[in-house]
């Protein structure tokens, strides 16, 4: 199978998808190919927080005005993605007054909306903060969904012509003469590979972008810059929290739905694919935090995980928090490199839409077109439908009627109904993508019950289909979610993880390698 | 004030064996606890220690495996010790609901995510798990019955399964506790045993999720049985456990029966400890909080599950008598990189070291607390879920524990 488009776009993050929708409304072919499945990179791992700006406003103003500019945007067309939470930028004695006094300032100048708050008045509205806290001060911070964000960039694109390929990864690209002509691929799971053809090729691989600049003999100056979360079961507060510092490590707080997200670290890496959360980053994350609420010890933490931030790099700063932000968008073809080949990087969650704009706005200029983005005005497909906790509990109540209605995951409410469309759909083809799908596995006990079900209702099709069983795929799901867990593990998450070995090795007796016995190895 | 010659805390097979022996050797027990234990989640078959070969006699596999495990419970209660306690336990289960080995060693039986699993003893309703071959075999699952997966266990042990919708309920969503009620109610187990008859193509063995009924599961058995012409086997799924909840059930009958007293559903709050011995403990009861007197304790609070041991984001305590407690480094070290490692995760070796005697001692080797006993899963230095081990474990502990403490 061999493929041919006008742009091919490398990697389903936002900002890969937000190129795919832009190019899509502006009436230009394209088609993304993404190695994994949808924001498998930056954009699925970030705190998940609609940033107003205040948090850069006092060390750079340009990023705080972008800021507020795409939140206001982002509201506006994606108002489903996110949830309106304002956010406070909380003072603690150590943090002083004369900082807060900058930043209400600053965030005057770049146009950020600020509301003063006494230390009475924080309390009342957040009451599992420090009393140790000196004033507070409400910006238009918020929560945001990524996934449903990219997912929702990608079936618009996908509904005005795009094409999406999803587990197919660039494996080279097509040189002809000076100019790239396109790229080979392989699909990830048949194995199977083919090439794919286009005028114009886009990088937008976040870390990754180096990766397939090195295809090229190219490399561009990124950092790589680790950040580490914590998940917790509850959700700790209304509002974004955040210190009213200069930006540091560990010091956001960020609702998400009936959770928190606590972050982030910032630990320079080496390989965008091979990390994890050390014991140390969890321990800074918890005592830190604690500042700003001070029994968080006591919470449960559900998960840990760690995303990799693109960091453009400049000379003379080793200190990643004080890299820009910013992105940068480079045409290889203008400085000495093959043309037809462009990347996209560096930039953030907040402007991935920007970034895409720009990238349209260039491809556009080099194709002699005159179209003007739209991308800040089109709502997404979805907008209207809600995903909260409530949304859910009354979708569950219109769809399944109690006679009929298997609840697949329990601690989220997952129907049996949910996956089974996504099945019917027929385009995931891994567990982990119905993972992507649903809140299947994101609760209390992390899979550790509801998998054995959906692993019954795979087994079921699978035995329709006349193929054989196997628990690989319920062992590989163990590994993955052992990944997220065990930097966790004290409390009372150790006391869920018991009941999770208990069952599985002890109850099921599943080892790394299964034993013989009638039917009991690997099939 | 009440006093007792001995107080139990634990309501987990540790517990509830150790309470037994000590009532039967006369004396007055207390057993308290905040739950059912372990046994409701997990409580299946009986377990020795899964790790010895099925072709290898459990005598001599464990002699062995002791010999070369000087730090293990069974090293404490030695063979001679488990024997006896085993004997004590298939005492308190007569037929026709018995447990026994089905060889001379491990014997292989299927779980629901179709595996095979080696155990010791084996109640009569999974008897004919020890004996089926596949090809024999039908596996029946329940529509709408999330925890047994039927079409998983039939896949992988490469047997034929059926999955039935329920006779009359035909609910969504059931559990099992639910089924196991309904199962046992007569009609409802001959209408499903008629329902599978018409499902068989010739096979001699069905195995059907462990929910053969809480109160006459050898009744059920035996109606199933009766019915299909075939034998008939539970397998044991997801928790919580039917059958851990027959030996529970069973056990509390025969304690209050024979005069132990049973305190359920709150948590021991403290001890009161004088002059290195323990005198009493209190039980938290809102508004009131309550103090029991003993003149011997033993602890059977299991691990981290049952909340015999808590782990702080540092170090492991135990939070009743705050014991010494033996850990493996220090929380970076607790867990290995991979879920399934060739070695159990540090962490599960962590617990109560004691004497011969079951004592608990600290890192010097000294008594902490001259009348306090540990029994069970709390203890430090097995791997009871990869050796598979749980249930000899608490059953031999539980009555050298018992043994140990009134013989003073």
């Amino acid at each position: 199978m061999d493929l041919q488009t006008e742009v091919l776009i490398i990697g389903g993050g936002a900002t890969g998808t937000g190129i795919a929708r832009d190019l899509s409304l502006r009436g230009i072919p394209s088609l993304l190919v993404e190695k994994g499945d949808f924001t498998s990179g930056a954009s699925g791992r970030n705190q998940g927080l609609l940033h107003s700006g205040g948090r850069y406003a006092v060390n750079d103003p340009d990023a705080a005005r972008e800021c507020i500019a795409e939140n206001r945007i982002l509201r506006r067309i994606a108002p489903h993605c996110i949830e309106p939470t304002d956010g406070l930028f909380v003072s603690l004695p150590e943090d002083g007054p004369e900082y807060r006094a900058n930043f209400i300032r600053a965030c005057g100048a770049a146009g950020i909306d600020t509301l003063p708050l006494s230390p009475r008045e924080a309390l009342a509205m957040e009451p599992r903060l420090s009393p140790r806290i000196i004033g507070a001060v409400q910006v238009p911070d918020g929560a945001i969904d990524p996934f449903t964000l990219v997912v929702e960039n990608a079936r618009d694109a996908e509904s005005r012509g795009a094409r999406i390929l999803i587990h197919t990864e660039v494996t080279g690209l097509i040189r002809d003469g000076l100019r790239i002509a396109g790229v080979r691929v392989r699909d990830r799971i048949t194995a199977e590979a083919f090439a794919i053809a286009a005028t114009w090729v886009i990088n937008a691989t976040g870390a990754w972008a180096n990766h397939i600049l090195r295809m090229a003999g190219l490399q561009i100056g990124l950092a790589l810059s680790k950040g580490s979360m914590l998940i917790t079961n509850t959700r700790l507060s209304e509002r974004v929290l955040n210190r009213c510092r200069p930006p540091a490590s560990g010091d956001i707080i960020v609702p998400n739905d009936t959770v928190s997200i606590l972050g982030t670290t910032s630990l320079r890496a080496e390989d965008p694919e091979h990390y994890e959360v050390t014991p140390a980053e969890v321990t800074f994350l918890v005592d830190e935090l604690s500042r700003m609420i001070p029994d968080l010890k006591g919470e449960r933490f559900t998960r840990a995980y760690a995303g990799v931030r693109p960091l453009l790099q400049s000379e003379g700063t080793n200190d990643d928090r004080t890299i820009s932000r910013g992105f940068a968008l480079i045409d290889h073809g203008s400085c000495s490199g093959p043309a037809g080949l462009v990347t996209i990087t560096g930039g953030k969650l907040m402007t991935y839409r920007l970034m895409a704009e720009k990238t349209a706005d260039f491809i556009c200029e080099r194709m002699g077109l005159h179209v003007p983005c739209s991308t800040h005005v089109q709502r997404l497909p979805g907008a209207g439908h809600g995903h909260t906790l409530k949304d859910r509990l009354l979708r569950l109540r219109r769809q399944t009627p109690a006679a009929k209605g298997e609840i697949l995951c329990d601690c989220e409410l997952v129907p049996r109904e949910a996956v089974d469309a996504i099945l019917r759909e027929g385009k995931v083809r891994e567990l982990q993508d119905i993972l992507h799908r649903t809140r299947l596995a994101k609760g209390t006990c992390q899979g550790g019950f509801c998998v054995y079900r959906l692993l019954g209702l795979l087994n079921e099709r699978s035995k329709a289909d006349h193929r054989g069983g196997s628990n690989r795929i319920l062992k590989g799901f163990l590994e993955e979610r052992w990944k997220g867990i065990r930097p966790v593990l004290w409390g009372r998450s150790l006391k869920e993880e018991e009941l999770i070995e208990s069952i599985y090795k002890g109850l099921f007796n599943l080892t790394p390698a299964e034993p013989g016995g009638p039917g009991g190895g690997e099939a | 004030m009440k006093r007792f010659d001995l107080i139990v805390i634990g309501t987990g097979l540790a517990g509830l064996t150790a309470a037994r022996t000590a009532i039967g050797m006369g004396a007055k027990v207390l057993i308290v606890g905040r739950g059912m234990g372990a046994l409701t989640l997990f409580g299946n078959t009986v377990d020795l220690l899964g790790e010895i070969p099925p072709d290898t006699e459990m005598e001599e596999g464990i002699s062995r495996w002791i010999a070369s495990h000087p730090e293990h419970p069974y090293a404490r209660t030695g063979w001679e010790g488990i024997e006896s306690a085993i004997a004590a336990f298939q005492e308190l289960f007569p037929p026709p609901y018995n447990f026994a080995a089905a060889g001379r060693g491990n014997s292989l039986l299927p779980t629901g995510a179709g595996t095979m699993r080696p155990t010791w003893l084996i109640p009569v309703t999974m008897a004919a798990g020890a004996a089926m071959t596949p090809a024999e075999t039908l596996i029946v699952g329940f529509r709408g019955f999330k925890d047994f997966q039927g079409d998983t266990v039939s896949l992988h042990m490469k047997c034929r399964g059926v999955t039935l919708p329920l006779p009359r309920y035909g609910l969504e969503g059931l559990t099992a506790p639910a089924l196991a009620r309904l199962m046992d109610e007569t009609s409802f187990r001959e209408r499903l045993g008629e329902a599978i008859r018409q499902q068989m193509a010739g096979e001699r063995f069905i195995g059907l999720p462990a929910v053969l009924g809480l109160r006459d599961p050898a009744a059920v058995l035996k109606t199933l049985e009766t019915i299909t012409g075939a034998r008939v086997f539970e397998i044991p799924m997801l928790p919580p456990s039917i059958p851990g909840t027959r030996i529970f059930h069973r056990f509390r009958e025969e304690l209050i029966a024979k005069g132990a007293t049973f305190r359920m559903g709150h948590p021991v709050s403290g001890a009161v400890v004088k002059d290195g011995r323990c005198e009493g403990i209190r039980i938290d009861n809102p508004p009131l909080v309550a103090e029991y007197r003993a003149d011997r304790f033993i602890l059977a609070t299991g691990r981290f599950l049952g909340g015999g041991l808590w782990a702080e984001m540092e170090r492991i305590i135990e939070p009743v008598f705050d014991i010494p407690v033996f850990q493996p480094g220090e929380r970076g070290q607790w867990f290995g990189e991979r879920f399934f490692e060739p070695e159990a995760h540090p962490i599960h070796r962590a617990g109560v070291v004691t004497d011969a005697d079951l004592r608990p001692v600290d890192t010097l080797g000294r008594v902490v607390l001259a009348n306090l006993r540990a029994a069970g899963s709390i203890l430090a230095h097995h791997q009871a879920i990869e050796e598979k081990s749980r249930e000899g474990i608490d059953i031999a502990t539980g009555f050298l524990a018992a043994k140990k403490a009134l013989a003073l």
